[in-house]
């Protein structure tokens, strides 16, 4: 009970908060004595001085330092755009005291429910604080967890990081790509679709829209949803000749890149990439699981084409060992999932210094995909952006055009356009609108299983 | 273009040639291609650079101090608009500042981020005009640099200053002067080296002089020891060994950088911190040395790197866990950039302040910043709170200390 009421910044703890300009920051609790390692046992407390010690906010360090603007409040919105979705887009709203509201993306597929309730517990440390201090609430939020953020808080982090750089945009009066040090090329950032074209007449189509909206890359997948830890002959030579059909209709002067998705093994993955090595792809992507860098390695070392993979991976620590050890050429942090622009542009940085691109991923709602933009148009080992869309708008884009106001990631002659005039992020949300699509509840991503049963991944 | 479907072979097998294409058809295609994009790039997208916020113009000044000798380049850049940044870097070559204004000019002042590789072959350039790019960028939006990068990440800085003499008992004397002005950190140079291998006195003089600094000096003060580069790395390893259990915050540039392997060597053996990198230019020259565990807190020179280039310096640092100190041999406005560059990032440790004895220097330098950026309390100095650097440039005053014009 007193630790709740802690977390909340009442009881004992409130003493220290009275008077102070910030309330809700993060404090050294008093009353709580259930780990001997916490700064308030004796071991700490007689060698530092008063057993609770103010954060440098409450004891006014920051005071000199900081702007007048402080947080109000952080709320979540949930929305559902189809019922069955698996993920919800799970946006974040930061309110301040000067009336500017700053807006960031939460959502986790298949983990709509846990993101939220991620983003709630971070709450009191953001609440209560100036958000222009984005780099330090980042490094609070990650080093503070004390369990190193995967995939769920660092989309937590990540909505409430992109909330604090829209906000840092409108309160400076500038679009976040130029807070971040760009443009690269002030006309856009270069995007692909994802090809969606299974047979030749499809591919024949989009060869045509290609030329007709100037887009220069496409993404495509394996011919199989599901593969085994070894497959059979059809399967694997399938998947070759689909990608060789592609490669033939498309021709050579559109960039093409190709998503394994860790749906196989190092094994089947090797005899793929093996085959397809004449056809110069952009990249191939996720071979097997991001987690054992070692198995990737083993595939790498295996095809010319150019590897990449990190979708999956949180913040610049977790691409550390990849680059590290040479395995990748293009790293894919997800803005909603790795820590925000703050997380992509540190991982980007860290692939810079060795020399590895960045194609960021982007698979989640309008508000984390723009985020990816600002930061891919400041960073100048970016090569490509992904948008989890098809050359026609799909249902998704329709609805974002109708909460944001423009078509939010579609491209112009290829890119995504820069908004030089919008300072933030570059746009408003109607929530009128929102409240139209009304969270429908956390939905699992689909299961898939082998012939004989099997889980699989896909 | 050649109709893409005219290219489809109705069968296809593994291993099939897939380009149907001929070599004059695809010079042909790449050819369209690229127009094709040449068009999208000035096409009609509705971004289109802000000549107010592009760069004008670019001047130089490079400077010596009357006594200390220290040299260093201030550079102005000026923006379609009339605003005005300052940068400052290690002494620049006219060449060199010819090739970066060359490239400079035109470019939006916030891009300076991605202007970082068009620079590479001028580094030194680069590190003056990031901090200048900097500083109207900040001043564009009525920030300090620090919470225009997203910080303050620290509300001060931790410095060190170099204790100056010839034998213990002038750095003794030089270490009191430093304490009353407010510093509680100091770099201690190694004794004099009279060969180049040294024995067991040398040694042993090296750890008499950091034990009479810290019994003369007090609690609460600590030492960099600073090998300048000139120990062998025989000299480094025994001295690493004999100040173990002194707990200097780090032993910097302990010996020539003759390889990697030799650097290593003293980590691997010793646990005594180890400072590197002052002379690096590229964030790539850091990697070995970190993943090689040869260094505990990378000192990048804020003359040679700029603010952004330590602070992707530091990100890489950052996932080994490997603290930042960035090296600041230069003038006042190194100092403030460096200030801004502490609160902009998570693993800063200290930045030294080239301070000098001598009065004539200190003149010069309160002269070419009118706000006192290198004043020190209890061993820390406070963040400068205007927008941009934060500082006022007296432009008549770099005149007057000008030994080459730019």
């Amino acid at each position: 009970m007193k630790r709740r009421k802690f977390l909340y910044g009442i009881g004992s703890a409130s003493a220290l908060l009275a008077g102070s300009k910030l309330s809700g920051q993060n404090i050294i609790p008093e009353d709580l004595n259930d780990c001997g390692c916490y700064p308030n046992t004796p071991l700490f407390a007689e060698q530092t001085g008063p057993r609770v010690r103010p954060t440098p906010w409450q004891a006014g360090d920051f005071d000199y330092v900081l702007s007048k603007v402080r947080i109000t409040d952080l709320k979540t919105i949930p929305v559902s755009v189809t019922p069955t979705s698996d993920r919800p887009y799970v946006f974040v709203k930061l309110e301040t005291n000067v009336g500017v509201v700053g807006w960031g993306e939460a959502t986790l597929e298949g983990k709509a429910g846990s993101a939220q309730a991620a983003v709630h517990d971070l709450k009191d440390s953001i609440v209560g604080s100036d958000p222009l201090q984005v780099t330090h609430h980042w490094q609070s939020m990650w080093v503070h967890a004390f369990f190193r953020p995967g995939p769920i808080l660092g989309s937590a982090i990540a909505g409430i990081d992109h909330a604090l750089w829209d906000l840092r945009g409108k309160l400076l009066g500038l679009p976040v790509y130029k807070l971040l040090g760009g443009p690269t090329d002030p006309e856009g950032v270069r995007g692909y679709y994802h090809a969606r074209a299974g047979n030749r007449e499809q591919l024949i189509e989009l060869r045509e829209s290609a030329e007709k909206l100037g887009v220069t890359a496409f993404k495509t997948g394996l011919a199989s949803p599901t593969y085994e830890w070894i497959d059979t002959h059809a399967k694997i030579d399938q998947a070759i000749k689909q990608l060789q059909m592609t490669r033939e209709i498309l021709g050579p002067d559109i960039d093409i890149a190709c998503d394994f998705h860790a749906r196989t093994s190092p094994a089947v993955a090797s005899i793929i990439i093996k085959e397809i090595e004449p056809l110069n792809l952009l990249f191939v992507e996720e071979l097997c699981p991001p987690e054992n860098a070692k198995a990737m390695a083993k595939i790498a070392k295996r095809s010319t084409t150019p590897i990449a993979t990190g979708e999956r991976l949180i913040a610049h620590f977790g691409f550390r060992e990849l680059i590290e050890q040479g395995i990748v050429d293009i790293i894919q942090p997800d803005c909603a999932h790795t820590g925000g622009i703050t997380g992509v542009w540190a991982a980007g940085a860290l692939a810079a210094a060795s020399g590895v691109s960045v194609a960021p991923h982007n698979c989640t709602g309008p508000i984390g995909g723009l985020a990816a933009i600002h930061t891919d148009a400041a960073m100048p080992n970016f090569v490509v952006q992904e948008v989890c869309s098809g050359v026609e708008p799909g249902i998704n884009e329709k609805v974002w055009e109708e909460w944001l106001g423009f078509p939010a990631q579609r491209m112009v002659n290829g890119k995504y356009p820069l908004f030089p005039d919008k300072p933030g992020l570059g746009f408003d949300v109607d929530e009128n609108a929102l409240k139209k699509y009304p969270f429908a509840g956390t939905v699992p991503m689909g299961r898939v299983f082998a012939e004989d049963g099997s889980v699989c991944a896909w | 273009m050649k109709k893409s479907n005219t290219l489809i072979s109705p069968e296809l097998n593994v291993g099939d040639n897939v380009f149907a294409y001929s070599e004059t058809e695809i010079s042909e295609i790449v050819k369209q291609r690229r127009s094709r994009l040449k068009t999208a790039s000035t096409g009609t997208s509705q971004a289109k650079a802000v000549g107010d916020y592009d760069i004008k113009d670019v001047k130089g000044w490079t400077l010596r101090e009357p006594v200390s000798k220290r040299a260093y380049t201030v550079i102005k850049i000026q923006t379609g608009s009339g605003l005005i940044g300052f940068g400052e870097c290690a002494p620049l070559s006219p060449a060199e500042f010819e090739e970066a204004k060359r490239i400079i000019i035109g470019t939006p002042v916030t891009s300076f981020e991605v202007m970082a590789p068009k620079l590479m072959h001028v580094p030194t350039a680069r590190a003056a005009l990031n901090i200048a790019m900097l500083d109207v960028s900040g001043k564009i939006a009525n920030a300090p640099i620090f919470q225009y990068l997203g910080g303050p990440t620290r509300a001060k800085a931790r410095a060190f200053a170099p204790l100056t003499g010839n034998n213990d008992q002038e750095l003794i004397s030089s270490m009191h002067r430093l304490k009353a002005l407010g510093f509680l950190a100091f770099g201690v140079p190694v004794p004099d080296t009279l060969w180049r291998n040294q024995g067991q006195a040398f040694v042993l003089a090296t750890r008499k002089r950091l034990d009479a600094l810290r019994a003369a000096g007090g609690e609460g003060i600590d030492f960099v020891l600073n090998g300048d580069n000139s120990l062998t790395p025989g000299d480094a390893q025994m001295i690493c060994e004999a100040i173990e259990n002194f707990h200097v915050f780090f032993f910097d540039e302990p010996c020539i950088p003759v390889s990697i392997g030799a650097i290593k060597k003293l980590s691997d053996e010793n646990v005594t911190p180890i400072g590197l990198g002052k002379k690096i230019t590229e964030e790539r020259q850091i990697l070995d040395l970190i993943r090689d565990d040869a260094v505990d807190i990378i000192r990048p020179s804020i003359g040679l790197n700029g603010i952004s280039q330590i602070k992707r310096m530091a990100v890489v640092a950052e996932t080994y866990y490997i603290a930042v100190g960035p090296e600041n041999n230069g003038g006042p406005i190194g100092t403030a950039a460096c200030l801004h560059l502490a609160a902009s990032i998570p693993n800063f440790f200290i930045l030294n302040i080239p301070y000098s004895e001598a009065e004539e220097d200190r003149r010069m330098r309160s002269e070419i910043v009118m706000e006192p950026v290198e004043t020190i309390k209890e061993g820390y100095v406070a963040l400068l709170t205007n927008p941009g650097l934060g500082i006022n440039v007296n432009e008549k005053n770099l005149d007057k200390y000008m030994e080459v014009s730019l």
